[in-house]
């Protein structure tokens, strides 16, 4: 069987083990945001830190034995353009809106959530609009405007400019963050003690080296090799709807096969455990902010070259500063959303 | 149930007369196309020619040309060449082919600067001509990337011998060799234009006889990748070599092929 389909076959995998993992673990980044800032329950934020962690030290651990050049994905670019935090604050906004990031609605559609199908049509559909549509020379343009250029990619060829030995600056930056980020994560008794949450963390994160495995060593091939990547969720929408459409001239890819899996583990999941309750829309308002969100998320999504799954944890296991900037600006947009703006998201 | 029956055939006649569209019909309104097809009149259908009809960044979009012809010594395919014609230069690629090939099915990444139609005109030594077409749509790309500062050097050829071979049997070859391909039309950083550096040629030899012979114009994309066929008789020695334009400096890789 030739290498792409492996991939393929190992990409539903890795779907349907987020959809699994999502549905019975409730992992969200913005539910975590939420709670923290709203009821001051840090859980679901401490969740999200610990696979931070775990997603920086597996990716990190398998650059160096696979071995893999994690400069060959869309990260870590010495040129980054403004976009990048306007687009994370875009996105942080319609995640608030439509309640919850892309990846969450794809889980949520698999437990009824019909909400969550009008947020990612939209979000398909604006993602592709901004990708290469009609707001495409908009950005291009802007992008062009703005753009500046970093001393390096990522924080340790950055330390490594610097003087400092190559591998000994990866591992410096590698071991403080994870260290850090598992410690505020662990330093809590109520985290520790909620085991849905301690396993969310832990098996999301172990999923992104996952998929830096699969494109980087499965996908690896001198001749055709498939395009480095692990889980994101913006473009990845928009290409799944692309191939329901034009699927007889176009290949199905590595996003699209985990895109499909997440739907299909957490549909599975939801009819085991009961878990499946059909729900729509209460009023017009609510309709309104879905497809607001949607678009928002389409929108910044791609300008930030990925969500708070995409940047959050792809993004940030492999050191790149592009990462930071995209983070940052989700998680400003998610507090503007929840707090100074909540009357005008709200329905 | 007669408005359905009407719907259904009117549905029918739209998805066939999309099928028709990218048989090869209108190659006569491009002279680069029409000089290949010469005096003869193509057959239409025959040869395939397959192209992702949406490619995000026209910069190595994936070809593919076949044809069910046979390919020993009395008639075969000799020649497939393929013409984009809204690119700036329409010759794309030319594949001179042998009998020893044993199948006539070929493929690399091309480049293709806008939406269009791009054609494959083969000929076979009999004198008879096919033509196919392929509609690919371009759009802008959806990454930042932006090449860096590493320019690809003349170098480091790459074969993958077929999996199992048997004598006679065509068995599949890909090759690959890093070079810039730098077509001479394109801005640098500094807004000047970047000279004119091109791979010429591949030639595969087999035993000293040559096996293929691939021409190869601007819009081969970087770092040239072909695949195709090769159905050896006996064991032997294969060699690949390409030439560079200008300079003619040659990259050569030799890869002995044992039969069972």
């Amino acid at each position: 069987m030739p290498h792409t389909e492996w991939v393929l076959i190992a990409g539903l995998i890795l779907g349907l083990l987020f959809g699994a993992v999502g549905q019975q673990t409730g992992f969200c980044l913005l539910r975590g945001l939420k709670n923290r800032w709203v009821e001051g329950d840090g859980r679901k934020l401490r969740a999200f830190a610990l696979a931070m962690a775990v997603a920086l030290l597996g990716t990190q651990a398998l650059a160096v034995l696979a071995p893999i050049d994690l400069g060959a994905s869309v990260h870590p670019q010495r040129t980054l353009s403004l976009l990048i935090p306007i687009g994370g604050v875009l996105f942080g906004l319609g995640m608030v809106m439509a309640n919850g990031c892309g990846a969450r609605s794809l889980v949520l559609l698999g437990t009824g959530n019909l909400r969550s199908l009008v947020v990612l049509l939209c979000l398909g559909i604006a993602a592709y609009m901004t990708m290469s549509g009609v707001l495409a020379n908009g950005r291009l343009a802007v992008e062009g405007a703005v753009q500046f250029r970093l001393p390096a990619a990522t924080w340790w060829q950055w330390l490594a400019s610097l003087g400092m030995d190559g591998q000994l600056a990866r591992w410096l930056v590698t071991v403080v963050l994870v260290v850090l980020l598992s410690a505020y994560a662990l330093a809590n008794s109520a985290f520790r003690r909620s085991g849905r949450d301690l396993a969310g963390g832990l098996l999301i994160g172990l999923l992104i080296p996952a998929g830096w495995w699969i494109t980087g060593v499965l996908g690896d091939d001198v001749f055709d090799p498939v395009r480095l990547a692990s889980l994101s969720f913006v473009a990845p929408i928009g290409d799944s709807l692309q191939y329901l459409m034009i699927s007889t001239g176009i290949s199905l890819t590595f996003p699209v096969a985990v895109v499909a899996g997440i739907v299909a583990g957490s549909f599975a999941l939801s009819l085991i455990t009961g878990g499946l309750h059909w729900q729509g829309f209460d009023s017009p308002r609510h309709i309104r902010r879905s497809v607001l969100g949607g678009v928002l998320m389409g929108i910044g999504g791609v300008m930030a070259l990925g969500c708070s799954i995409g940047q959050g944890l792809t993004g940030f296991s492999t050191l790149a500063i592009s990462a930071w900037l995209a983070l940052g600006g989700i998680v400003l947009g998610a507090w503007l959303g929840v707090r100074p703006l909540k009357s005008w998201v709200s329905p | 149930m007669r408005k359905i029956q009407f719907a259904l055939l009117f549905a029918l006649s739209v998805l066939l007369a999309g099928a028709a569209v990218a048989d090869g019909s209108g190659w006569d309104r491009h002279d680069a196309v029409r000089e290949a097809v010469g005096d003869a009149t193509p057959q239409l259908g025959q040869l395939r020619m397959q192209m992702p009809s949406v490619s995000e960044d026209g910069s190595a979009v994936p070809l593919e040309i076949s044809i069910d012809h046979p390919m020993t010594d009395g008639d075969y395919i000799e020649s497939i060449r393929v013409f984009a014609t809204a690119n700036p230069n329409p010759e794309v690629v030319d594949f001179y082919l042998t009998p020893l090939m044993g199948r006539a099915e070929v493929s690399s990444r091309v480049r293709v600067n806008e939406s269009q139609t791009l054609y494959a005109v083969a000929h076979s030594s009999s004198g008879d001509v096919f033509v196919a077409s392929s509609d690919v749509r371009v759009t802008v790309g959806g990454c930042l990337m932006t090449s860096d500062d590493d320019i690809a050097e003349f170098g480091q050829p790459r074969v993958a011998p077929p999996r199992n071979l048997a004598a006679g049997q065509p068995g599949e070859v890909r090759t690959l060799v890093t070079h810039p391909m730098e077509t001479g039309l394109r801005e640098g950083p500094d807004g000047e234009l970047l000279p004119r550096r091109m791979i010429d040629t591949l030639i595969v030899e087999f035993e000293g006889d040559t096996v293929l012979t691939v021409k190869m114009h601007t819009a081969v994309s970087e770092n040239p990748y072909m695949r195709f066929f090769m159905a050896p008789e006996t064991s032997g020695n294969a060699v690949f070599r390409w030439t560079e334009e200008e300079s003619g400096d040659t990259v050569e890789e030799q890869m002995a092929f044992n039969l069972s």
